[in-house]
Parts: C-alpha cells; structure tokens; sequence
C-alpha cells in the first residue's frame, strides 16, 4: 500500500506519520480553492516575466545588433550584459525551484503531480525564448490557476496564453477574406493573406479530442478558420509586438459564419469558445484525457476499466478538473496492488527528495537572494541543470506533443546512468545528520512493504552513499 | 578519466555466428559496412534543400521562399547553398538524393508520422519496434546499434542491447552496487534494465565533462565506428523543421536544420577516411512541407520530401526521382509535393544492401511482405 504515496505522490518524509486512510489523504489535497504555492520569496507574474523577454528579445534586436554590426567581440559582451540584465540564466532555475516546492515541502503534493501532468498535456515545447522568461510563469498562471476549473475554461486558457499563441503562431493566423487581407501592403508586396495551421492542428490532435476522433484536415482549416484573429494586440505594441497581449482583433479574422466538422459555428470573438465547448464536450476528449492520466499515475497500457470511472466522472461532472482529478486517484487506489508505474526522471527524483527530506530545492533566500545585473550562483543554477542533465527539462520538451509517459521512453543506457549520477546528487544534497546508516531505516520502513527485506539488501554496503544509489534505483522506487 | 573508444566498447564484440540462426554477421575477411539513419524531425522540406529549377509554380506559390542563390546538382535539380558538406560528397559521387518519396502516411501530424517513420508501419503506436531495430535483428547484428541521443529511438529497437552516446559527467556506483541491482533485477524479471546494467558495466566508471553537441556527437560516432568490432549501425536526430512561420530562404530556421544536417555528413566523412567508402548515411523524416508559403513566410504540412544518401556504398551521384510536377493538379490534395517512391523501399533496399541480406527477406520479415521495390542496383554498390 505505501507505494500509492509515491503513485499519486512523491512518498513519505522520513518522520511523516503514515496517513491511516490513503485515499482520503490523496483526494482531500484536491480542492476547490488552489492554494498558495510553498515557495515563500518573490515570484514574478506572467506579465512581469514578459517584459523582461521585451527587454531581452528588443534590446537584442533592435540596438545592440545595429550598434554592434561591425564589432563582432563588442556584440557579444554586450549581449552578455543583456542577458544578465534580464535575468535569462536565472529565471528557470527560479521556477523549478517553486515547481519543485509544491512536491517536496508542500500539504498539497498530490495537486502537484497532478499539475505536472497538465504542464506537460499543454506543453510549451522549446522556442524562441519562452523556456528562459516565460513557460515557468505560463505553468503557474495558466495551467496551475485553471485546475480548479473544467476542462473546457483550462483549454481556453490555456488557447489564448500569451505563450501559446506565440509557441504555435496563431499570431501568423490570418482570414484571407479578411480586413487585413485587402491592406495595401498585402498587394504592393504580393502577400496574400493565409491562414497558419499549426495551432488548431495541435488543438484537435494534442489538447482535445486526439486523432481517435477521426477528423480531417478540412477539419483543421476550418477550425483555423475559426481561430483568425487571435493574436497580439498591435493597437499598443507597434515596435515589440511579439510580446503584447493576445486579444481577438477582428480586423484579422475571417468573416462569416463558419463550418466546422459538419456544425456551424459563431462569426467572429465568439467562435473560438465555441469550438473549445464543442471539442471538450467531444467523447474522444475525455476518453483520451482519462487515458492519459491513468498512462501517467498508473500504467503505460490502461484498461477500459480504468479510464471508465473517470470518463463517468467527467460527464456526470460536466468536465469539471477537481472532480476527474478525483476519480483518477480513485481508480489508482483501487489498481494500486495489481499496477506499478515507472516514474519518469523528475517525478522520480522528486521521490528521492521527499523521501530523505533532502535540500530540495534550496532555502527560498537562495532564490531570493539573486540580484538582477548578475548570473545565478552555482546553488542557484542547480535546478536547470539537472533537469536538463536528466533529459527532462520541464521547459525543454522539443516538440509540442511533450514528454513520454511510457517506460520504454526513458530507457536507454545513457538515461539509466543519470539515474545512477543524480541518486549520488541525491545523496550529496541530503541533510548533513542524516548521512547516515541509521537514517535509511526511517526511510525505507516509511516507505516500502518489504522494509526488512530492503534494509538487508542495502546493509550489504558499508557506506550510507552506496545504500542511497541503490536503494533509489531498486525496481521499488523506480516503480510506484 | 575521459572516456576512450576502447571502454566504451569493451564487452559488445559481436560473435561471428548467431547462435542458432545461422546467418553470418561478418567476417574478418570482408569489409565492415554501416548503416546510418539522420532523422529529421518536424517535416523536411524537399523544395527548400533540393528545389526544381526554373519551375514557374514553385516560385509563383513561394515568392519569399524561393532561393536567390543555389548550386545546381543537374539540369533540373539544385542544392541549398547551406549544404556545402554534401556538396563535396556529391561532388565526389558520394551524394545522392531521393526525390518526391515519403512513407505512406498523408494525415500530416507530426507525431503520428514520426511514430509511423521509425516503425515503418502503417498504423500509428501499432509496433512497438523499428524497422532498423528490426533489421539488424534479421542480419544478426546484436549490440552493433548507437544512438546519439540521450533516449533509445523506436527506429533502433527491436534488437537487443543497442548502446547510446549521450555524455554528461560523473561517477558510476560501485561494482558491488551494480552487481546486487542485477541480482534484483534478475529476481523481478526486469530485463530492460538488466540489458541496460550489461552495457553500462562496459563503460569507464567515470567520465568528465564532454560536448554533446551535433558536431562532437559525430565525430565520437565516426571514432567508433571506424573500430572493426565497433558499432555498424548509427542514428542521430536533427530537430527544428516545423517552419510555419519565418522559415528563412538561404538563411534562416529552414536553413538552420539542413546546417545541422550537412554537418552529421561532413564530419562522418572526415572522421570515418577511408571506412567511408563502405558506409552509407540516410535521413528520415515524417513528411514534407507544402508548396505554397503561408502569409507569415513559413510552410504547412505536406506529404512528398526526400531522402539524402551519403557514402562510398552509393552508386553514383543522383537525383533519384519518379518526379510528379508541382501543378495544381499534380499535387497530393491539391497542395503538396507528391510522393511517387515509397521511402521504405528505399531504406529497405539500403538495408539489403549494407546488411548483405537478400531485399525479400528484408521485406517479408522487416516490413510484412508489403509491396516495396528493390532499389538496390540503382541507388547502391551491390
């Protein structure tokens, strides 16, 4: 039973009394209320972070490559000032720090794993600029702040983010019908307004109702269609566009009633919530979501009767997050005993951390204590670092579609040996007083079944650092 | 320590014979041939790196797109100026293209086509290996895979204990450490990661820092390649070709990808020398990218692309192609290049040809007897 506290969690700390009714422990951290996050320094908004990209992406740009057009060496420190200037190598290290928080020192573990996953369902993949300033923020402000929600409001949100619009280029979305397609510029340099299909492609496919639901690529025209117009406001932004706010800007938007997938939808603002009601409310929608989150918590293969309670729970819910969130758990308690599921690098380092009450992340005034003008210290630049070591940057994913929740993913000699590299960081980071023999016997009896059989195993070592290597790499934690 | 090429491959020499299946694997006698598979992730777009000259449609729908400057391969076709490594190679007649050819997938996501790309089935998630994986297991060819990656690619899976090359530094655990994790391993029947213990028991026990940069991930791949008992077959991954916007004519993000491209050929073939000769490189990729620039100068998904060949093991230099025009009735749906030549055909036969296997075993066992054609005498030394 004690791998449910991993399963939906990250385990237990050492001196965590082991909760009487696991079910109620997991289901009661979800709530209807999202709570304040555990990290205690300042935590920039969305907005801010954007304007530090600004800084970053225009400062660039516009100045130092035209001052600096014949100095190759000048441009380059230069912009090494600029990136210090704005922070560039800070930021994300700053935001896993306050992602990593919510599993290891929060009363909420369980939402955090939870968030994680939504992180990765709506991932930002790695462009432009957008791991540096902005997909942190863009996690926190639009996926975490949306969980208490439904479905359908966390897609819309999550549709019109400053960060997606920008990550799939609805900005580049135009109506060829539309105001802006008869601009003069249009004509005097022959470019005809077209629509961009990528980010409605991604809708269907990525974030909805999954290529299960059969539709075609009329279908992803027509929804692009619908989706012209939603893109940076350029009434306020006319020299840094790229980072304004995305507003529907009807001069860009095809007119007319639109077709999509045989039902005709509203001209105009209204098309695109619309189209989302359409498509969350969509059967293939919550057959693939609840398939994918018992692929995350509790198999790489579910069974229908796995993802039915959850399916169930979706529609006599009306989509509503907390209440599928709920039954997921549910059905990984009741499936606790017949199933493991392999954990992928950073929910399973976030174990290792939990479990030994490691230094993970640092003390909040580590963070807080980063002066802007400046590079991170080497405590500061960790996080990065190791997520990007480990092959699991939550900012990094190279594609749209995110990171693997299938065992066979994150297998491969190289990937197995970060498990053995970061089980020793696991042990370099733990508590000074609990380098120590006695202290493996807190951990494996507050976390494991087979505590004496694991204590046998891991005393065939003398030294505390060869029974952490091996105890975080026996099938028991890699599997939850 | 840093590592060395002989403790990366100390314990993966191949036996001569399989046991049991009798097919040999090579002998001292005969020349060492290797296979590797670039993949292009995100949709390659054929018309950018190999475009059609003087064809009126390509730049009537690609006004911004189209190349002010190219090198011409022949009469018709001509090259990026960006891929300057596979212009020596071509020069030199070990270069190649084949044109207008994708795997039979037309639905244009990225992710299903990719799946679709490294299995080479036709039902996405379906198969559960690749078909290199499964290719090398016909020919025997056990721990002779490496990818320069830091995951195993479903291309290379389907045989076992395939290594991979991706360095970060530090120290592994102790043998005694490594030897109880085996034992449990064993007890649970967990035979991935048993598989995995037995090639990283091979490794130096301590690695310091390295590149892990396109660049030096070649070089490392041609160093051990070059070894007799090392690695025959490699796969690397070139990601970013999903230009929808800003896709750049002779520079810019397009151009960005084919350099990283050109980049994996030029340093194979300085690294491998004269091993060159009896070495084939091919690229892979999900689809290609339509005909028509979008109005933020990018393009969308289409179907036809090409595959780039590389090595000693060609034939000649070539622009391969059953070529469909770029009409608007020409065009798969009205909007992409067509893809005239199945491009497993093409990896089949490559496959036949550096493996030394017959084509129809190749296609009956790798890819279920579909009906593929043996391009062997026309693209490969056979």
């Amino acid at each position: 039973m004690k791998n449910f506290f991993r399963k939906v969690a990250f385990g237990l700390k050492p001196d965590e009394k082991i909760p009487s009714d696991p079910l109620t422990w997991a289901t009661s951290q979800i709530s209807e209320k999202i709570p304040e996050f555990s990290y205690k320094g300042k935590i920039y908004s969305e907005k801010e972070m954007r304007k530090f990209y600004r800084e970053w992406v225009y400062n660039d740009r516009k100045k130092l490559r035209k001052k600096f057009k014949k100095d190759k060496k000048g441009y380059k420190s230069a912009k090494n000032l600029l990136r210090d200037a704005t922070g560039q190598k800070f930021w994300r290290n700053l935001e896993i720090a306050i992602r990593h928080k919510e599993a290891t020192s929060s009363d909420h573990p369980v939402l955090a794993k939870l968030w994680y996953f939504w992180t990765n369902h709506f991932t930002i993949s790695d462009k432009d600029m957008l791991s540096y300033y902005s997909t942190g923020a863009y996690q926190r402000e639009t996926i975490r702040e949306n969980l208490n929600k439904t479905f359908e409001e966390l897609t819309y949100e999550a549709t019109v983010a400053w960060a997606m619009i920008l990550h799939l280029d609805n900005s580049e979305n135009v109506g060829p019908k539309s105001e802006d397609a008869r601009a003069d510029w249009r004509k005097r340099k022959k470019r005809p307004a077209t629509i961009n299909e990528n980010h409605a492609r991604e809708l269907l496919e990525l974030h909805t109702v999954s290529p299960n639901s059969g539709y075609t690529q009329e279908n992803i025209q027509e929804l692009a269609l619908i989706m012209t117009g939603w893109a940076f406001d350029d009434s306020k932004h006319k020299t840094a566009l790229e980072t304004a706010d995305v507003k529907f800007q009807r001069k860009y938007h095809e007119p007319g009633k639109k077709i999509f997938w045989g039902k005709e939808f509203p001209n105009g603002k209204k098309g695109l919530p619309a189209a989302i009601k359409f498509l969350a409310n969509h059967p293939s929608t919550s057959e693939f979501i609840a398939y994918k989150l018992c692929r995350y918590l509790i198999t790489d293969y579910p069974t229908k009767e796995m993802t039915d309670p959850i399916v169930k729970a979706w529609k006599k819910n009306d989509g509503y997050l907390p209440e599928i969130h709920k039954a997921a758990i549910e059905v990984a308690f009741n499936f606790n005993s017949k199933y493991t599921k392999f954990q992928n690098p950073e929910n399973w380092w976030l174990q290792m951390g939990t479990m030994t009450d490691a230094k993970w992340p640092a003390a909040d005034e580590k963070f807080d204590n980063y002066k802007l003008g400046s590079g991170p210290d080497p405590y500061q630049a960790k996080p990065h670092w190791f997520m990007k070591d480990m092959g699991h940057h939550p900012y990094l994913s190279q594609q749209p579609n995110g990171y693997s929740d299938l065992a066979e993913d994150w297998m491969s000699p190289e990937l197995i040996i970060r498990r053995f590299l970061y089980a020793r960081q696991g042990y370099i980071i733990l508590k000074p007083d609990n380098k120590n023999n006695e202290f493996y016997e807190k951990v494996v009896n507050n976390n494991f079944n087979n505590p004496d059989k694991i204590m046998k195993l891991l005393n065939q070592n003398d030294k505390p650092i060869d029974k952490h290597i091996l105890l975080f790499n026996l099938p028991e934690v890699l599997r939850a | 320590m840093k590592i060395t090429r002989r403790n990366f491959l100390k314990g993966s020499l191949a036996t001569l014979f399989l046991a049991g299946s009798g097919i040999p694997v090579y002998s001292a006698t005969k020349a060492k041939k290797n296979l590797v598979v670039v993949m292009l992730r995100g949709g390659m777009d054929a018309l950018c790196a190999v475009p059609v000259i003087g064809d009126k449609d390509l730049k009537k729908r690609r006004k911004e797109l189209v190349l002010e400057e190219t090198i011409k391969l022949n009469s018709d076709f001509s090259l990026h100026p960006i891929l300057k490594g596979f212009h020596e190679l071509w020069k030199d007649k070990k270069g190649a293209v084949v044109h207008a050819t994708n795997i039979p997938y037309t639905q244009r996501s990225h992710f299903d086509g990719q799946n679709l790309m490294e299995s080479g089935g036709k039902i996405p998630y379906k198969e559960k290996t690749g078909w290199l994986g499964r290719g090398m297991k016909v020919a025997g060819l056990k721990q002779k895979g490496l990818a320069l990656a830091l995951p195993m690619p479903l291309l290379l899976r389907g045989v076992p204990q395939n290594n991979n090359y991706f360095p970060t530094k530090g120290k592994l655990p102790t043998d005694k450490v490594l030897s109880l994790l085996k034992n449990v391993y064993s007890e649970r029947s967990e035979d991935e990661l048993i598989s995995m213990l037995e090639i990283i028991k091979s490794r130096p026990k301590e690695r310091s820092y390295a590149a892990d940069d396109l660049y030096s991930l070649a070089n490392e791949a041609g160093k051990l390649m070059k070894e007799t008992d090392g690695p025959r077959v490699a796969v690397f991954e070139v990601g970013g070709f999903d230009t929808h916007a800003a896709q750049g004519g002779v520079h810019g993000t397009h151009s960005d990808c084919l350099k990283n491209m050109d980049l994996i050929f030029a340093t194979l073939k300085k690294r491998l020398k004269e091993e060159f000769d009896n070495t084939l490189i091919v690229t892979l990729t999900e689809f290609g990218r339509t005909i028509k620039q979008n109005s933020g100068l990018g393009t969308e998904h289409g179907y036809g692309s090409a595959i780039f060949m590389g090595g000693g093991l060609l034939k000649k230099n070539q622009i391969y192609a059953d070529w469909p025009g770029l009409k608007k009735k020409e065009l798969f749906e009205g909007r992409d290049l067509n893809s005239t030549i199945d491009a497993r055909s093409v990896y089949a036969s490559a496959m036949s040809t550096v493996f030394d296997i017959e084509f129809k075993t190749i296609k009956d066992k790798v890819f279920w007897g579909e009906d593929l054609n043996n391009l062997s005498d026309k693209l490969f030394k056979t």
